[in-house]
């Protein structure tokens, strides 16, 4: 999901967005956010999925969840993945996520405090 | 897989999810030698069965799977364009040390890809873990340390668009 970098401009900022990522995710924070980045996620597309995230949850201000990764979760055919755990340990998972999936998950989930019901993972 | 960097992505993986605390990443292109190398090495436990079962894709460590894809599909995409994987324990740190080689001019090598997000995304992670990168072409290498590693992105994706 990352833009193709075509200017040094370009290079400096994305840079200091990483910066800026990486501050706010420093620690472990009561809600958090975990990529699954086994093999089958992260060819189905699991980098992207962090990359936005980040990138989602850095324009929205969100600095009560933190970032994560972790492997397979044993469902395969739900990657790209990502399991959200609450405060009181209630897990989401939300499987077959796209740039606009993370968007609205941040959004309504991360932002909103509401789960986005037709993303989750139905077992 | 798509390119280098996304199998770069799931070796990385294999060491954080081995518990490793630090976790060295090269890759180092020799145009006159025509090879491109690519190693990641931790201070991991160990590989806990011997790289032959390491290399077999149908032999998992991960309770529940009954495949381990990660690594051979890698050695399957190495050897395609001329080279081979290796996994055996790392001299330095003392873990595991996996290094792939290809020719870097070879016409089924896959690209580059993004390393840089593969590596910014494990750092921006696993912030317990202590990443180090080194990025060789020819005689000119660029190391890259830590929490220095956002700052010095420039570097990495300069590196990734010269090869390719």
């Amino acid at each position: 999901m990352a833009d193709k970098i075509t200017s040094p401009d370009q290079l400096l900022a994305r840079a200091q967005q990483a910066q800026a990522d990486l501050d706010l995710r420093q620690g472990r924070k009561d809600t958090q956010v975990t990529v699954h980045m086994g093999t089958c996620g992260i060819a189905a597309g699991a980098r992207d999925v962090v990359a936005t995230f980040m990138t989602e949850m850095s324009a929205a201000g969100v600095t009560s969840a933190s970032l994560h990764q972790t492997g397979c979760a044993g469902l395969c055919e739900e990657e790209p993945m990502a399991t959200i755990t609450a405060a009181d340990g209630t897990l989401y998972r939300y499987g077959l996520l796209d740039k606009d999936k993370v968007h609205t998950i941040v959004i309504n989930h991360l932002v909103g405090g509401t789960p986005v019901d037709a993303y989750l993972i139905k077992t | 897989m798509h390119d280098l960097s996304l199998f770069l992505l799931d070796i990385i993986e294999n060491s954080v999810r081995a518990g490793a605390t630090r976790i060295r990443v090269g890759v180092a292109a020799d145009r006159a030698a025509d090879s491109l190398e690519i190693t990641v090495e931790d201070d991991g436990p160990g590989l806990p069965v011997t790289p032959r079962e390491a290399l077999d894709p149908f032999y998992t460590t991960k309770k529940g799977k009954k495949t381990g894809l990660g690594l051979s599909l890698f050695r399957q995409a190495a050897e395609a364009a001329g080279g081979g994987l290796s996994v055996g324990r790392s001299t330095d740190l003392g873990g595991v040390a996996v290094r792939a080689w290809m020719g870097l001019g070879n016409v089924d090598r896959p690209p580059l890809g993004d390393v840089a997000t593969s590596i910014l995304t494990m750092v921006a992670t696993n912030q317990e873990v202590a990443f180090a990168v080194d990025l060789v072409d020819g005689d000119e290498c660029t190391s890259l340390r830590g929490s220095e590693l956002p700052q010095r992105l420039p570097a990495l994706v300069a590196y990734q668009e010269g090869l390719t």
